[in-house]
């Protein structure tokens, strides 16, 4: 360690290593095998070309997955997002014991996955608060519970999800609302721009980029819809999502590698094409504006 | 100066938040309540505040059941990730801020894998490699992969780009090594940012459950998510412990966003204010 140069080789190295072992190598890796027919516990494996690609495009199973995590991407995300500027609204400006309520929102955000949708389970259950809470509305729950009925299983599990992330997306939108200088507000009060208007010709349009950082990381998160699935339903009650599906194909019942990879692919050009979608979608509006 | 318009208005404001704040805490509220319950009783929805309250099923499962071990699998895992990161995470972050021909590459490297690779679609590979290598089952395989990150290497860097190199050169001066100017200057300087970073960490690691689920098979070796997800899965497990299980999970939790909010909080925005 004498020279800057060899300090800074030695210094990089964990995450060099990190970088090329846990991140590049996987990714290369799962698209080789995506063209093989690699299994558990069988030595060698054949090329087999697009045929994997091929067989997911026709596998209802792998295409009510992919509905499923549409359905939850598109389902949650705008709710979230709205609901979370409306919180981050309601707590942003000074008042006594906004601390507490900010805590509050946020803590359900911190909270392990598994546990949550172990309480949920519970609060969905035939005869639960939810569906007590729904008789009480008016509305007839589902006979076996919530997250036993093929019309519900799934929207709940999203209920429950953004319930859980608006805290945390709140938070963002805060940050968001603190950096939008006072003067402006001022400015605009003394043009005679009432309180909604205010919001329309300031606020939104300068909370903009916080809201595309939101809607990317929520939508590249919510494309790997998981853990509540495995949690909650087993992927049963057409619940099963595109990583539930990759799960289930390469580690939990037929242990196919290859194919499960290239599922794997698909939902990664998925996220990447939305993503990108995004950007240029938010971007080009930003321009008009 | 408030009118009596002003008191109803901040009053329904309250009252508002007040009704927000319930369901957003109610549900772990719950599960606190449960927890405490006689496995006999119902677990009826009147029993929120009357009933029963005994420790014996937390005493059941830290005692007898596999719980107590997946507990201090947590803390074992949790921690050494944890320090891991603060070590690997600094070097990384501060050769970033001050090396900055060769850094910038691997910077824009490292962003665009952190923000562009979905971790779940490599579960696949993560298993594979992990069987190949030997490490599969084993306290490494929670470990390693995970000692470092993207996202807290920039906090660092962010935060050492803060501060003026004067101090390190009037050490270097002082024919002070580099890695005692690392390790004994300017790691105490970036304090505030380790803890941010250190709490961040711990909670996901803490938290985590597809790759440990995936990356273990043995009892002895699972964590507290994978324990409570398994334990669900037991025909004969009823809701006072598995809530009880739960809590156990929260706890530690709780207590350190009690403690350490702050920090929690610019862990939170450190990543949105850097688009």
């Amino acid at each position: 360690m004498n020279s800057p140069k060899s300090t800074a080789l030695v210094l990089a190295l964990p995450w060099g290593a990190t970088l090329i072992l846990f991140w590049l190598f996987p990714l290369v890796y799962s698209f080789v095998m995506g063209f093989t027919d690699y299994r558990l516990l069988v030595a060698d494996y054949q090329w087999v070309g697009w045929s994997n690609y091929r067989e997911l495009f026709l596998d209802p199973d792998f295409g009510a997955a992919l509905k499923n995590t549409f359905v939850f991407v598109i389902g949650t995300i705008p709710v979230t997002t709205v609901v979370a500027l409306g919180l981050a609204l309601l707590v942003s400006r000074g008042f006594k014991g906004r601390g507490i309520f900010r805590a509050g929102f946020f803590l359900p955000s911190v909270t392990s996955m598994v546990v949550i949708a172990l309480i949920f389970t519970n609060l969905y259950q035939r005869g639960g608060y939810v569906a007590m809470l729904a008789e009480l509305v008016g509305l007839s729950p589902p006979e076996y519970g919530f997250l036993y009925d093929q019309g519900t299983a799934l929207y709940s599990i999203m209920a429950m999800d953004v319930w859980m992330s608006v805290g945390y997306y709140m938070l963002i939108f805060l940050a968001g609302l603190k950096a939008i200088p006072d003067e402006l507000y001022e400015a605009a009060e003394i043009a005679g721009a009432g309180k909604l208007r205010q919001f329309g010709t300031i606020t939104l349009p300068l909370l903009r980029p916080v809201a595309l950082f939101i809607v990317v990381i929520n939508s590249i998160k919510s494309f790997q819809v998981f853990v509540e699935i495995f949690v909650m339903t087993k992927g049963k009650f057409d619940t099963a999502t595109a990583v539930y599906f990759i799960y289930n194909e390469g580690l939990a019942t037929h242990f196919r590698f290859g194919y499960a990879s290239a599922a794997a692919y698909v939902l990664f050009i998925i996220i990447a094409v939305f993503s990108a979608v995004q950007f240029a979608l938010l971007r080009r509006r930003e321009a008009l504006w | 100066m408030v009118g009596p318009e002003g008191k109803v208005r901040s009053g329904v404001r309250y009252l508002g938040l007040t009704l927000i704040l319930l369901v957003m805490v109610f549900p772990l509220l719950w599960m606190f309540r449960v927890s405490l319950m006689d496995v006999g009783s119902s677990i009826g929805m009147g029993r929120l505040l009357s009933g029963s309250v005994t420790f014996g099923n937390y005493v059941d499962l830290l005692g007898a059941g596999n719980l107590g071990r997946a507990l201090l699998n947590s803390v074992l895992v949790g921690a050494s990730v944890t320090l891991g990161n603060i070590l690997f995470c600094f070097m990384t972050g501060y050769t970033l801020a001050r090396f900055r021909h060769i850094a910038n590459r691997l910077l824009f490297v490292s962003v665009i894998v952190v923000l562009m690779i979905p971790a779940h679609i490599v579960i696949i590979p993560f298993y594979v490699l992990m069987l190949k290598a030997g490490l599969y089952d084993t306290y490494w395989a929670l470990i390693l992969p995970f000692l470092v990150n993207p996202i807290g290497i920039f906090l660092v860097k962010q935060y050492v780009e803060s501060i003026p190199p004067a101090m390190e050169e009037a050490a270097r001066m002082d024919g002070a090594g580099e890695l005692r100017i690392l390790l004994a200057v300017v790691m105490p300087l970036c304090r505030p940012a380790l803890a941010v970073l250190a709490i961040q960490v711990f909670f996901t690691n803490w938290n985590s459950f597809l790759f440990p689920y995936i990356l273990t098979t043995s009892d002895e070796l699972r964590t507290l998510p994978v324990a409570l997800a398994l334990l669900q899965g037991h025909q004969a497990v009823d809701w006072q412990h598995l809530m009880a299980g739960s809590s156990i999970a929260v706890i530690p939790v709780l207590i350190l966003f009690i403690v350490m909010q702050r920090q929690i909080v610019s862990g939170v925005t450190a990543g949105a204010i850097k688009q």
